[in-house]
């Protein structure tokens, strides 16, 4: 059977154009996907023999599984709830009413992310735009510590810089595409210029093509040190300056790097000031598949957009106080529920080993190394393959998820919701 | 005087706001021990944590390891507090007034967003010393802070008016988008200091990497900076000869913003 016009929900660019062919209990073919869609289509799309829940690895029922999660969360005096950034919008507001039933922390990957840029934006604004709009005015692309060919392979193919659009009828050959990056990865085969800058030297960089679009002229001697030459600063500017509609894709490179926030602050910057000559905007070239979704749920219903906690019953936000790596390092939680992440395998150590030391819950589609480190570990279906549900594009605009086959597991969203009722009724409200 | 001894080593944050001069004074000693905390997500008194010696008093003394309890001295307006320790996040947040001395290190935000007052720091700061929180347009807007040891990142960002001392040395981003006020740094200043500065000054003592919109404007011996130096000693600290009656290379910026903004450092020649 061939299921058409399906969503993956796998990567930021959610590219709904995938025909998806399923034969019996799994799915065979993946056509239009690209070779990480394809992976998570046939993967997820394989009958998993995991039991539906387990307690110290050892198998039990939902309902047990249920129990015992609750009452492990509910004697918490500090539980952090985190991940959610593949799963569904319906599952993670079940996850932001958890954490504030249980008086928690709730944080999503955002905050190891693309959190700085969440920061940038409360600080100065954000002048971004839509993938649609890139499509069919951008002439000038610009990927800025961010390496599309591998994270986001459909992204130039797609969006950004081979399609053709209402104002660039010429497709590819209409638009000039920038890498900048401290190395050269294999996007750059795809783009007409590549500038390699030191490590570390984004934000100079980025206050130099600031000060140029500003009228005013950069120390030439600190410019030394960025690993560019004056020249092609000013090119760099002038090209920027002089294009129809420009757009930065903002990658990680920018924002876990040494500045964090104040990297992409510049970036937001730089964007403001060249509007002042020509119009252009920036996207966060966001990971996973609803990342963005997460960050817009928690808006929506705490007015932060991740590291929120709740231990006084209300909402309150501060980066470096209630997120993750904060949290854990510091030895500060004392109960985890994480939701369709692996924080073990990715956390810096001290946080992975503080995770793996207290009563951790997990929920995920697959075995991990949280999962295996979790004293109860539940195993869900597929937000997009095997449920409904909604997921944000990396522009933040919602895509509808399609069911293509059934499951024997329960959703993210039912579990959580079964959860929420166990904490309930244990804290009586 | 009123001497708050913590019982035992806490596991989770305790948000203990109430430890201010304001709160404490008239009260009873069943009164201030009765005094509203949360623990974790949990309500509880300041007594189930803190052994409670004298009346409720404007001179408050702490004892113990407070690295765990926030908001000490928030939102203060007199009287003094005392930490023989180290003390957790928020420490003199949003004062107006009265002294604050800490025997120890302290957490991030020490003194964000504070209208008056002075905070001595014996130890090291967080991050966000003297800052803004997030979302917020100004940071320490009047009063004096002194750090005898290292200053995290951000210090002084987002800084409206007042005076903050690092002895030692400070992090990141220094003075960040500060809008007035004076930072200065004894020891090394990490990379990007004063970025976004609008007004104010930066003083440092050694020769820190500038970004491309600053430039050099002259080398003077600002006679402001001989009253701060010499005012600085009468606090306790040591400060050298050199510095008062030597010359400062005045870098002004930040261009991308006002440009107003001064970087000054001590000329060593």
């Amino acid at each position: 059977m061939q299921v058409d016009h399906v969503v993956c929900a796998f990567c930021g660019c959610v590219c709904d154009d995938i025909s998806v062919t399923v034969e019996g209990d799994r799915i065979t073919k993946a056509k239009n996907a690209c070779v990480l869609g394809k992976s998570w289509f046939l993967s997820h799309g394989t009958p998993s023999d995991l039991p539906v829940a387990r307690i110290e690895g050892k198998p039990v029922s939902l309902d047990r599984g249920i129990e015992e999660a609750a009452r492990c969360l509910a004697n918490a005096r500090y539980p952090l709830i985190y991940g959610l950034s593949s799963t569904s919008c319906e599952a993670q507001r079940k996850a932001v009413a958890l954490a504030e039933v249980l008086g928690g922390c709730i944080d999503c990957c955002t905050s190891v992310c693309h959190g700085p840029s969440g920061m940038a934006l409360q600080g100065v604004g954000e002048p971004t735009c839509t993938l649609g709009e890139v499509k069919n005015r951008a002439d000038l692309i610009i990927y800025w510590g961010s390496n599309p060919a591998e994270s986001h392979p459909r992204h130039m193919a797609r969006y950004a810089v081979t399609p053709k659009g209402m104002f660039v009828p010429d497709g590819r050959k209409g638009r000039t595409v920038v890498l900048i990056d401290v190395r050269r990865t294999p996007s750059a085969r795809a783009a007409d210029i590549f500038l390699q800058i030191k490590p570390g030297k984004d934000f100079e960089v980025l206050w130099a093509l600031q000060a140029l679009a500003n009228g005013q002229k950069p120390d030439e001697i600190s410019i030394e040190n960025t690993g560019l030459t004056y020249e092609q600063l000013t090119g760099l500017a002038d090209r920027m300056m002089h294009c129809k509609f420009g757009v930065i894709f903002v990658g990680q490179g920018l924002t876990q790097t040494r500045g964090k926030h104040f990297n992409t602050s510049a970036v937001f910057l730089l964007v403001r000031a060249l509007n002042r000559h020509v119009k252009f905007a920036l996207i966060p070239m966001r990971g996973h598949g609803n990342v963005t979704g997460i960050d817009n749920v928690l808006a929506w219903q705490t007015g932060y957009p991740f590291g929120v906690n709740f231990s006084l019953g209300y909402p309150r936000f501060n980066p470096g106080e209630y997120t993750v790596v904060d949290l854990l390092s510091r030895g500060e939680a004392d109960a985890a529920l994480v939701v369709a992440a692996d924080p073990i395998s990715s956390l810096p150590g001290k946080a992975a080993r503080r995770l793996a030391e207290i009563p951790l819950v997990s929920l995920d589609t697959h075995d991990s190394e949280t999962t295996r480190s979790a004293r109860i570990a539940f195993t869900t279906s597929t937000a997009g393959i095997h449920a409904e549900g909604t997921v944000y594009r990396m522009d933040n605009i919602p895509i509808h998820l399609r069911k293509v086959m059934d499951s024997s597991y329960p959703s993210d969203e039912e579990v959580l919701d079964r959860l929420l009722a166990g904490v309930k009724e244990l804290k009586a409200c | 005087m009123t001497v708050l001894t913590l019982k035992s080593q806490l596991q989770a944050p305790l948000e203990a706001g109430v430890i201010v001069p304001d709160r404490f004074a008239g009260n009873s000693v069943a009164a201030v021990a009765g005094m509203p905390v949360t623990y974790g997500n949990e309500a509880a008194c300041l007594g189930d944590f803190f052994k409670v010696a004298g009346a409720g008093s404007t001179e408050i003394v702490l004892e113990g390891d407070l690295g765990r309890v926030k908001n000490i001295a928030a939102g203060m307006t007199r009287g003094k507090i005392t930490v023989h320790g180290d003390a957790g996040m928020h420490l003199g947040s949003e004062m107006r007034g009265g002294v604050i001395n800490v025997y120890g290190n302290v957490g991030d935000w020490a003194g964000s967003e504070m209208k008056g007052g002075k905070i001595h720091i014996h130890g090291n700061a967080g991050h966000g010393l003297g800052g803004a929180y997030r979302g917020s347009r100004r940071g320490m807007n009047r009063g004096m802070i002194i750090v005898e040891g290292n200053a995290g990142n951000e210090a002084g960002a987002v800084m409206r008016r007042g005076l903050i001392v690092v002895a030692g040395n400070a992090g990141d981003f220094a003075g960040a988008f500060m809008i007035a006020g004076t930072l200065m740094v004894f020891g090394k200043l990490g990379i990007r200091a004063g970025a976004g500065l609008l007004r104010g000054t930066l003083v440092t003592f050694n020769q820190p990497e500038l970004l491309p919109t600053f430039c050099y404007d002259c080398s003077y011996s600002p006679s402001f900076l001989k009253l701060i130096l010499r005012d600085l000693r009468l606090q306790g600290l040591s400060i050298s000869e050199e510095y008062i009656t030597g010359c400062y290379r005045r870098y002004s910026g930040d261009f991308n913003r006002l440009g107003k903004g001064e970087i000054l450092v001590y000329d060593q020649r």
